[in-house]
Protein backbone atom coordinates (compact mmCIF):
# COMPACT_ATOMS: atom_id res chain seq x y z
CA UNK A 1 0.00 0.00 0.00
CA UNK A 2 3.52 2.59 -0.08
CA UNK A 3 2.96 5.60 1.46
CA UNK A 4 -0.41 6.81 0.90
CA UNK A 5 -2.61 6.05 3.89
CA UNK A 6 -0.16 8.48 5.93
CA UNK A 7 -0.09 11.19 2.80
CA UNK A 8 -3.82 10.64 3.45
CA UNK A 9 -4.07 11.24 6.78
CA UNK A 10 -1.92 13.97 6.73
CA UNK A 11 -3.75 15.88 4.23
CA UNK A 12 -6.84 15.23 6.30
CA UNK A 13 -5.57 16.41 9.43
CA UNK A 14 -3.93 19.51 7.85
CA UNK A 15 -7.19 20.38 6.16
CA UNK A 16 -9.39 20.29 9.23
CA UNK A 17 -7.12 22.30 11.32
CA UNK A 18 -6.79 24.90 8.66
CA UNK A 19 -11.03 24.62 8.19
CA UNK A 20 -11.66 25.00 11.64
CA UNK A 21 -10.86 28.56 12.02
CA UNK A 22 -13.19 31.20 11.32
CA UNK A 23 -11.59 34.45 8.95
CA UNK A 24 -14.48 36.42 9.92
CA UNK A 25 -17.77 37.26 11.23
CA UNK A 26 -21.00 38.80 9.91
CA UNK A 27 -24.65 38.26 10.42
CA UNK A 28 -26.02 35.55 8.62
CA UNK A 29 -29.39 36.87 7.80
CA UNK A 30 -30.29 33.41 6.20
CA UNK A 31 -30.07 32.08 9.98
CA UNK A 32 -33.50 32.89 11.03
CA UNK A 33 -36.40 30.72 12.63
CA UNK A 34 -39.57 29.64 11.04
CA UNK A 35 -42.33 32.06 12.59
CA UNK A 36 -43.88 28.99 14.80
CA UNK A 37 -40.69 28.70 16.27
CA UNK A 38 -39.72 32.50 16.67
CA UNK A 39 -43.03 33.06 18.65
CA UNK A 40 -42.22 30.03 21.08
CA UNK A 41 -42.56 31.36 25.00
CA UNK A 42 -39.96 30.53 27.38
CA UNK A 43 -41.46 27.49 29.54
CA UNK A 44 -39.30 28.67 32.58
CA UNK A 45 -39.82 32.42 32.17
CA UNK A 46 -41.45 32.33 35.44
CA UNK A 47 -38.69 30.65 37.36
CA UNK A 48 -35.65 32.85 36.83
CA UNK A 49 -33.99 31.56 39.55
CA UNK A 50 -33.33 28.66 36.78
CA UNK A 51 -31.08 31.07 35.08
CA UNK A 52 -28.08 29.99 37.70
CA UNK A 53 -28.60 26.76 36.05
CA UNK A 54 -28.25 28.47 33.00
CA UNK A 55 -24.97 30.29 33.70
CA UNK A 56 -23.34 27.05 34.68
CA UNK A 57 -24.21 25.58 30.87
CA UNK A 58 -23.12 28.64 29.43
CA UNK A 59 -19.95 27.99 31.14
CA UNK A 60 -19.18 24.79 29.81
CA UNK A 61 -20.77 24.93 26.34
CA UNK A 62 -20.17 29.07 25.71
CA UNK A 63 -17.75 30.57 26.81
CA UNK A 64 -15.06 29.29 24.59
CA UNK A 65 -16.50 31.12 21.68
CA UNK A 66 -18.92 33.65 23.73
CA UNK A 67 -16.42 34.82 26.34
CA UNK A 68 -17.19 34.96 30.19
CA UNK A 69 -19.48 38.34 30.00
CA UNK A 70 -21.47 37.18 26.73
CA UNK A 71 -19.27 39.52 24.40
CA UNK A 72 -18.03 37.01 22.05
CA UNK A 73 -14.86 36.35 21.54
CA UNK A 74 -13.24 38.91 18.45
CA UNK A 75 -10.66 36.10 17.23
CA UNK A 76 -14.23 33.62 17.28
CA UNK A 77 -16.20 36.22 15.40
CA UNK A 78 -18.85 35.14 18.27
CA UNK A 79 -21.75 37.10 18.79
CA UNK A 80 -22.19 39.45 21.43
CA UNK A 81 -25.33 38.77 23.67
CA UNK A 82 -25.12 42.27 24.91
CA UNK A 83 -25.87 44.01 21.71
CA UNK A 84 -29.74 44.81 21.52
CA UNK A 85 -29.54 43.34 18.09
CA UNK A 86 -29.29 40.41 20.02
CA UNK A 87 -31.07 41.03 23.17
CA UNK A 88 -34.18 41.79 20.65
CA UNK A 89 -34.93 38.73 19.98
CA UNK A 90 -37.16 36.60 21.09
CA UNK A 91 -36.84 33.73 23.41
CA UNK A 92 -38.14 31.27 20.82
CA UNK A 93 -35.39 32.76 18.72
CA UNK A 94 -32.69 32.26 20.79
CA UNK A 95 -34.05 28.82 21.91
CA UNK A 96 -34.37 27.95 17.96
CA UNK A 97 -30.65 28.72 17.23
CA UNK A 98 -29.34 27.27 20.20
CA UNK A 99 -31.39 24.17 19.41
CA UNK A 100 -29.96 24.49 15.55
CA UNK A 101 -26.32 25.92 15.55
CA UNK A 102 -25.23 27.69 12.34
CA UNK A 103 -22.70 25.11 11.64
CA UNK A 104 -21.24 26.86 8.38
CA UNK A 105 -20.53 29.93 10.17
CA UNK A 106 -18.60 27.95 13.26
CA UNK A 107 -22.13 27.64 15.73
CA UNK A 108 -22.78 24.48 16.62
CA UNK A 109 -25.67 22.71 18.09
CA UNK A 110 -26.66 22.07 21.26
CA UNK A 111 -29.54 19.50 20.38
CA UNK A 112 -27.69 17.34 22.76
CA UNK A 113 -28.65 19.23 25.79
CA UNK A 114 -32.25 18.38 27.11
CA UNK A 115 -34.86 21.01 25.91
CA UNK A 116 -35.30 22.33 29.45
CA UNK A 117 -31.51 23.04 29.53
CA UNK A 118 -31.65 25.20 26.55
CA UNK A 119 -34.40 27.60 27.86
CA UNK A 120 -32.38 27.50 31.32
CA UNK A 121 -29.63 28.99 28.33
CA UNK A 122 -32.14 31.56 27.34
CA UNK A 123 -32.90 32.82 30.53
CA UNK A 124 -29.35 33.26 31.42
CA UNK A 125 -28.86 35.13 28.06
CA UNK A 126 -31.36 37.60 29.00
CA UNK A 127 -29.09 38.31 31.71
CA UNK A 128 -26.25 39.82 30.17
CA UNK A 129 -27.56 42.52 28.84
CA UNK A 130 -25.51 45.93 29.92
CA UNK A 131 -27.24 47.14 33.07
CA UNK A 132 -28.24 50.26 31.36
CA UNK A 133 -31.04 48.35 29.23
CA UNK A 134 -32.02 45.88 32.27
CA UNK A 135 -34.08 48.80 33.38
CA UNK A 136 -36.82 47.92 30.57
CA UNK A 137 -36.54 44.31 31.34
CA UNK A 138 -39.88 44.04 32.58
CA UNK A 139 -41.35 45.38 28.68
CA UNK A 140 -42.09 42.51 26.58
CA UNK A 141 -40.41 41.63 23.62
CA UNK A 142 -41.99 40.97 20.02
CA UNK A 143 -42.18 37.26 18.92
CA UNK A 144 -42.88 35.84 22.16
CA UNK A 145 -40.35 36.94 24.36
CA UNK A 146 -41.42 36.19 28.01
CA UNK A 147 -40.84 38.18 30.90
CA UNK A 148 -37.53 39.08 32.16
CA UNK A 149 -37.58 39.62 35.60
CA UNK A 150 -34.03 38.21 35.64
CA UNK A 151 -31.22 38.53 38.50
CA UNK A 152 -28.23 40.50 37.51
CA UNK A 153 -25.16 38.65 35.83
CA UNK A 154 -22.42 38.13 38.54
CA UNK B 1 10.64 -5.35 20.97
CA UNK B 2 7.68 -7.23 23.01
CA UNK B 3 8.06 -4.70 26.10
CA UNK B 4 7.73 -2.25 23.95
CA UNK B 5 4.56 -2.89 22.26
CA UNK B 6 3.14 -4.08 25.90
CA UNK B 7 4.21 -0.40 26.74
CA UNK B 8 2.59 0.95 23.74
CA UNK B 9 -0.83 -0.76 24.56
CA UNK B 10 -0.63 0.39 28.18
CA UNK B 11 -0.03 4.01 27.34
CA UNK B 12 -2.57 3.87 24.94
CA UNK B 13 -5.29 2.27 27.92
CA UNK B 14 -4.15 5.41 30.44
CA UNK B 15 -3.92 8.17 28.26
CA UNK B 16 -7.45 10.69 29.15
CA UNK B 17 -10.06 10.72 26.36
CA UNK B 18 -12.55 12.39 26.32
CA UNK B 19 -16.19 13.24 24.66
CA UNK B 20 -17.71 16.94 26.25
CA UNK B 21 -19.65 19.89 25.98
CA UNK B 22 -23.49 19.35 26.72
CA UNK B 23 -24.77 15.97 27.22
CA UNK B 24 -22.37 13.27 26.23
CA UNK B 25 -24.25 10.06 24.40
CA UNK B 26 -23.54 6.69 26.58
CA UNK B 27 -22.86 4.84 23.14
CA UNK B 28 -20.03 3.22 22.48
CA UNK B 29 -21.09 1.41 19.38
CA UNK B 30 -23.86 3.79 17.88
CA UNK B 31 -23.34 7.24 16.44
CA UNK B 32 -25.79 9.84 16.56
CA UNK B 33 -26.05 12.85 14.44
CA UNK B 34 -23.72 15.15 16.88
CA UNK B 35 -20.38 16.13 15.95
CA UNK B 36 -17.35 17.52 17.57
CA UNK B 37 -17.57 21.04 18.31
CA UNK B 38 -15.18 23.06 15.53
CA UNK B 39 -11.78 23.52 16.38
CA UNK B 40 -12.35 21.65 19.39
CA UNK B 41 -10.13 18.16 20.06
CA UNK B 42 -10.73 15.05 22.02
CA UNK B 43 -9.01 12.28 23.44
CA UNK B 44 -10.29 9.36 24.38
CA UNK B 45 -9.30 5.93 25.49
CA UNK B 46 -11.25 2.98 25.71
CA UNK B 47 -11.20 -0.50 26.68
CA UNK B 48 -13.14 -3.56 24.77
CA UNK B 49 -12.73 -6.61 27.36
CA UNK B 50 -14.09 -9.81 25.88
CA UNK B 51 -15.07 -12.74 28.08
CA UNK B 52 -14.37 -15.67 26.27
CA UNK B 53 -16.59 -18.76 25.10
CA UNK B 54 -15.61 -22.12 25.84
CA UNK B 55 -11.99 -22.64 24.46
CA UNK B 56 -10.85 -19.18 24.30
CA UNK B 57 -9.19 -16.83 25.98
CA UNK B 58 -9.73 -13.63 27.86
CA UNK B 59 -9.08 -10.50 25.67
CA UNK B 60 -8.69 -6.58 26.58
CA UNK B 61 -8.82 -4.00 23.79
CA UNK B 62 -7.54 -0.76 24.18
CA UNK B 63 -7.76 1.88 22.19
CA UNK B 64 -7.14 5.65 21.88
CA UNK B 65 -9.35 8.06 19.31
CA UNK B 66 -8.07 11.59 18.48
CA UNK B 67 -11.48 13.53 17.09
CA UNK B 68 -11.14 16.96 15.84
CA UNK B 69 -13.95 19.42 14.97
CA UNK B 70 -13.07 20.27 10.93
CA UNK B 71 -15.88 22.01 11.16
CA UNK B 72 -19.32 22.40 12.08
CA UNK B 73 -20.28 19.56 9.48
CA UNK B 74 -17.33 17.67 8.90
CA UNK B 75 -15.53 15.48 12.02
CA UNK B 76 -12.73 13.66 11.52
CA UNK B 77 -11.08 10.85 14.11
CA UNK B 78 -7.93 8.72 14.15
CA UNK B 79 -7.71 5.52 15.98
CA UNK B 80 -4.81 3.80 17.22
CA UNK B 81 -5.57 0.03 18.65
CA UNK B 82 -4.09 -2.76 20.20
CA UNK B 83 -5.30 -5.79 21.91
CA UNK B 84 -3.61 -8.43 24.71
CA UNK B 85 -5.01 -11.58 24.85
CA UNK B 86 -4.70 -13.80 28.47
CA UNK B 87 -2.23 -16.55 27.98
CA UNK B 88 -0.80 -15.23 24.91
CA UNK B 89 0.78 -11.73 23.65
CA UNK B 90 0.29 -8.80 23.25
CA UNK B 91 0.26 -6.77 20.14
CA UNK B 92 -0.62 -3.51 18.36
CA UNK B 93 -3.28 -4.20 15.95
CA UNK B 94 -2.96 -0.65 13.71
CA UNK B 95 -5.09 2.30 12.85
CA UNK B 96 -8.31 3.84 11.62
CA UNK B 97 -9.13 7.12 9.88
CA UNK B 98 -12.56 7.93 10.24
CA UNK B 99 -14.95 10.73 8.80
CA UNK B 100 -18.35 12.21 9.33
CA UNK B 101 -20.37 14.73 7.46
CA UNK B 102 -23.49 16.35 8.26
CA UNK B 103 -25.34 17.41 4.90
CA UNK B 104 -27.64 19.42 6.50
CA UNK B 105 -26.73 22.15 8.28
CA UNK B 106 -30.37 22.62 10.33
CA UNK B 107 -31.69 19.77 13.01
CA UNK B 108 -34.48 17.78 11.48
CA UNK B 109 -36.76 14.84 12.47
CA UNK B 110 -34.50 12.52 11.76
CA UNK B 111 -30.69 13.34 10.77
CA UNK B 112 -28.74 12.19 8.57
CA UNK B 113 -24.91 11.90 8.76
CA UNK B 114 -22.84 10.04 6.61
CA UNK B 115 -19.78 7.93 7.98
CA UNK B 116 -16.24 7.26 5.51
CA UNK B 117 -13.38 4.93 7.34
CA UNK B 118 -10.01 3.39 5.84
CA UNK B 119 -9.03 0.54 8.26
CA UNK B 120 -4.91 -0.76 8.50
CA UNK B 121 -5.50 -3.22 10.95
CA UNK B 122 -4.17 -6.85 11.44
CA UNK B 123 -6.63 -9.54 12.23
CA UNK B 124 -6.00 -9.51 15.61
CA UNK B 125 -7.62 -6.24 15.91
CA UNK B 126 -10.65 -6.72 18.81
CA UNK B 127 -12.07 -3.41 19.86
CA UNK B 128 -15.31 -4.52 18.47
CA UNK B 129 -16.00 -0.82 17.50
CA UNK B 130 -18.33 -1.93 14.89
CA UNK B 131 -19.57 -6.08 14.39
CA UNK B 132 -20.21 -7.03 10.45
CA UNK B 133 -20.40 -9.80 8.58
CA UNK B 134 -20.12 -13.75 9.49
CA UNK B 135 -18.38 -14.89 12.45
CA UNK B 136 -16.72 -17.86 13.42
CA UNK B 137 -16.13 -19.75 16.56
CA UNK B 138 -12.18 -19.52 15.93
CA UNK B 139 -9.87 -16.98 17.26
CA UNK B 140 -6.06 -17.01 15.53
CA UNK B 141 -3.19 -16.55 17.89
CA UNK B 142 -1.95 -13.31 18.04
CA UNK B 143 1.43 -14.02 16.73
CA UNK B 144 -0.51 -15.73 13.55
CA UNK B 145 -2.92 -12.86 13.60
CA UNK B 146 -1.02 -10.62 13.41
CA UNK B 147 0.70 -11.35 10.16
CA UNK B 148 -2.06 -10.89 8.33
CA UNK B 149 -3.30 -7.12 7.65
CA UNK B 150 -6.47 -5.94 5.75
CA UNK B 151 -6.82 -2.95 4.61
CA UNK B 152 -10.66 -2.07 4.49
CA UNK B 153 -13.03 0.93 3.79
CA UNK B 154 -16.02 1.30 5.93
CA UNK B 155 -19.43 3.43 5.08
CA UNK B 156 -22.45 3.84 7.53
CA UNK B 157 -25.51 5.47 7.33
CA UNK B 158 -26.20 6.88 10.41
CA UNK B 159 -29.98 8.42 11.22
CA UNK B 160 -30.38 9.89 14.35
CA UNK B 161 -33.43 11.80 15.98
CA UNK B 162 -34.14 13.60 19.27
CA UNK B 163 -37.44 13.70 20.84
CA UNK B 164 -38.76 14.61 23.81
CA UNK B 165 -35.13 14.50 25.49
CA UNK B 166 -34.98 10.59 23.81
CA UNK B 167 -31.89 9.94 21.39
CA UNK B 168 -33.02 7.29 18.90
CA UNK B 169 -29.99 6.32 15.97
CA UNK B 170 -30.04 3.68 13.77
CA UNK B 171 -26.29 3.00 11.59
CA UNK B 172 -26.40 0.24 8.81
CA UNK B 173 -22.98 -0.42 8.17
CA UNK B 174 -21.03 -1.91 4.63
CA UNK B 175 -17.57 -2.50 4.98
CA UNK B 176 -15.30 -3.93 2.27
CA UNK B 177 -12.35 -5.82 2.50
CA UNK B 178 -9.72 -4.57 -0.30
CA UNK B 179 -6.96 -7.04 0.66
CA UNK B 180 -9.41 -9.95 0.00
CA UNK B 181 -12.45 -11.10 -2.03
CA UNK B 182 -14.89 -11.23 0.80
CA UNK B 183 -17.81 -9.31 -0.70
CA UNK B 184 -18.86 -6.28 1.22
CA UNK B 185 -20.22 -7.38 5.05
CA UNK B 186 -22.66 -5.14 6.62
CA UNK B 187 -23.65 -5.05 10.45
CA UNK B 188 -26.08 -2.72 12.31
CA UNK B 189 -26.00 -0.71 15.39
CA UNK B 190 -29.08 0.72 17.05
CA UNK B 191 -29.30 2.75 20.65
CA UNK B 192 -32.13 5.01 22.40
CA UNK B 193 -30.89 7.38 25.32
CA UNK B 194 -31.88 9.81 27.53
CA UNK B 195 -30.16 11.91 30.39
CA UNK B 196 -31.36 11.45 33.49
CA UNK B 197 -32.10 14.76 34.81
CA UNK B 198 -33.50 17.55 32.15
CA UNK B 199 -32.21 20.51 34.00
CA UNK B 200 -29.34 22.31 35.58
CA UNK B 201 -28.83 22.88 38.65
CA UNK B 202 -26.88 25.87 39.91
CA UNK B 203 -24.59 24.12 41.85
CA UNK B 204 -21.26 22.29 40.12
CA UNK B 205 -21.99 19.19 41.36
CA UNK B 206 -20.40 15.53 40.11
CA UNK B 207 -22.83 13.17 41.08
CA UNK B 208 -25.99 14.94 40.05
CA UNK B 209 -28.54 13.21 37.73
CA UNK B 210 -28.07 15.90 35.46
CA UNK B 211 -24.37 14.37 35.14
CA UNK B 212 -25.27 11.13 33.51
CA UNK B 213 -26.96 10.18 30.39
CA UNK B 214 -28.14 6.43 30.01
CA UNK B 215 -29.37 4.41 27.16
CA UNK B 216 -29.08 0.90 25.03
CA UNK B 217 -27.92 -0.48 22.67
CA UNK B 218 -28.20 -3.23 20.17
CA UNK B 219 -25.22 -4.07 17.70
CA UNK B 220 -24.63 -6.93 15.14
CA UNK B 221 -23.51 -8.11 11.83
CA UNK B 222 -25.78 -9.13 8.90
CA UNK B 223 -23.82 -11.56 7.02
CA UNK B 224 -22.19 -10.52 3.86
CA UNK B 225 -22.82 -10.57 0.07
CA UNK B 226 -22.22 -14.34 -0.08
CA UNK B 227 -24.32 -15.10 3.09
CA UNK B 228 -26.55 -12.00 3.72
CA UNK B 229 -28.99 -12.42 6.83
CA UNK B 230 -28.79 -13.40 10.33
CA UNK B 231 -26.76 -16.86 9.77
CA UNK B 232 -23.68 -17.31 11.76
CA UNK B 233 -23.79 -13.64 13.20
CA UNK B 234 -22.71 -11.86 16.23
CA UNK B 235 -25.07 -9.67 18.48
CA UNK B 236 -24.69 -7.46 21.32
CA UNK B 237 -27.27 -5.82 24.00
CA UNK B 238 -25.57 -3.44 26.14
CA UNK B 239 -26.80 -0.89 28.13
CA UNK B 240 -24.70 2.07 28.71
CA UNK B 241 -24.13 4.98 30.68
CA UNK B 242 -21.80 8.24 30.96
CA UNK B 243 -20.82 10.20 33.03
CA UNK B 244 -19.94 14.03 32.76
CA UNK B 245 -17.18 13.88 35.40
CA UNK B 246 -15.79 17.68 34.51
CA UNK B 247 -16.51 20.62 31.94
CA UNK B 248 -13.96 18.73 29.96
CA UNK B 249 -13.93 15.24 30.94
CA UNK B 250 -16.53 12.09 31.00
CA UNK B 251 -16.49 8.55 31.54
CA UNK B 252 -18.80 5.87 30.30
CA UNK B 253 -19.58 2.44 30.97
CA UNK B 254 -21.52 -0.44 29.07
CA UNK B 255 -21.70 -4.01 29.95
CA UNK B 256 -22.73 -6.20 26.32
CA UNK B 257 -24.44 -9.86 26.51
CA UNK B 258 -23.90 -11.90 23.49
CA UNK B 259 -27.35 -13.13 22.15
CA UNK B 260 -25.79 -15.74 19.96
CA UNK B 261 -23.91 -18.53 20.69
CA UNK B 262 -21.06 -17.04 18.22
CA UNK B 263 -20.96 -13.90 20.49
CA UNK B 264 -18.72 -13.73 23.26
CA UNK B 265 -20.90 -14.45 26.63
CA UNK B 266 -20.13 -10.15 27.92
CA UNK B 267 -18.33 -7.50 26.05
CA UNK B 268 -17.30 -4.99 28.69
CA UNK B 269 -16.68 -1.45 27.43
CA UNK B 270 -14.98 1.70 29.56
CA UNK B 271 -14.08 4.53 28.52
CA UNK B 272 -12.29 7.94 29.31
CA UNK B 273 -12.71 11.27 27.56
CA UNK B 274 -10.55 14.91 27.58
CA UNK B 275 -11.76 17.36 25.50
CA UNK B 276 -9.29 20.28 24.33
CA UNK B 277 -11.29 23.34 23.75
CA UNK B 278 -9.75 25.70 20.82
CA UNK B 279 -7.29 23.01 20.06
CA UNK B 280 -7.61 24.07 16.31
CA UNK B 281 -6.97 28.15 17.34
CA UNK B 282 -3.78 27.02 19.87
CA UNK B 283 -2.45 25.35 17.67
CA UNK B 284 -2.46 27.81 14.42
CA UNK B 285 -1.22 30.58 17.19
CA UNK B 286 1.89 28.57 17.64
CA UNK B 287 2.50 28.67 13.40
CA UNK B 288 2.09 32.40 13.54
CA UNK B 289 -1.92 32.39 13.02
CA UNK B 290 -3.87 35.20 14.38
Amino acid sequence: MGRWPLLLTSIFLGMGIAWAQNTSYQLDPGWQPPAEAANRANPLATQPGLAAGGKKLFTRNCVECHDQEGTGLVKKHAADFQLDVVQAQSDGTLFWKITNGNPDRGMPSFSNLPELQRWQLVLYLRTLRPAATQAHASMPRPNGGGPTTLPKPR
Amino acid sequence: MRSFRFLLVLLMGAWPTSRALGQESPYFITYDHHLEEPGNLEIETSSTMGVPRDGQHFFIAPYTELEYGVSGRWTSELYLEGQTTSGDSTIFTGWRLENRFRPFAREHRINPVLYFEYENLNQGSRIEKEIVGNDSAEADPNAEARKIRAHELETKLILSSTAHDWNLAGNFIVEKNLSQDEGFEFGYALGISRPLATLASGNNCHLCRENFNAGLELYGGLGSTDDFGFHATSHYLAPAVSWQITDNASLRFSVGAGLTHLSSPALIRIGYSYEIRGFGSKLSRMFGGK
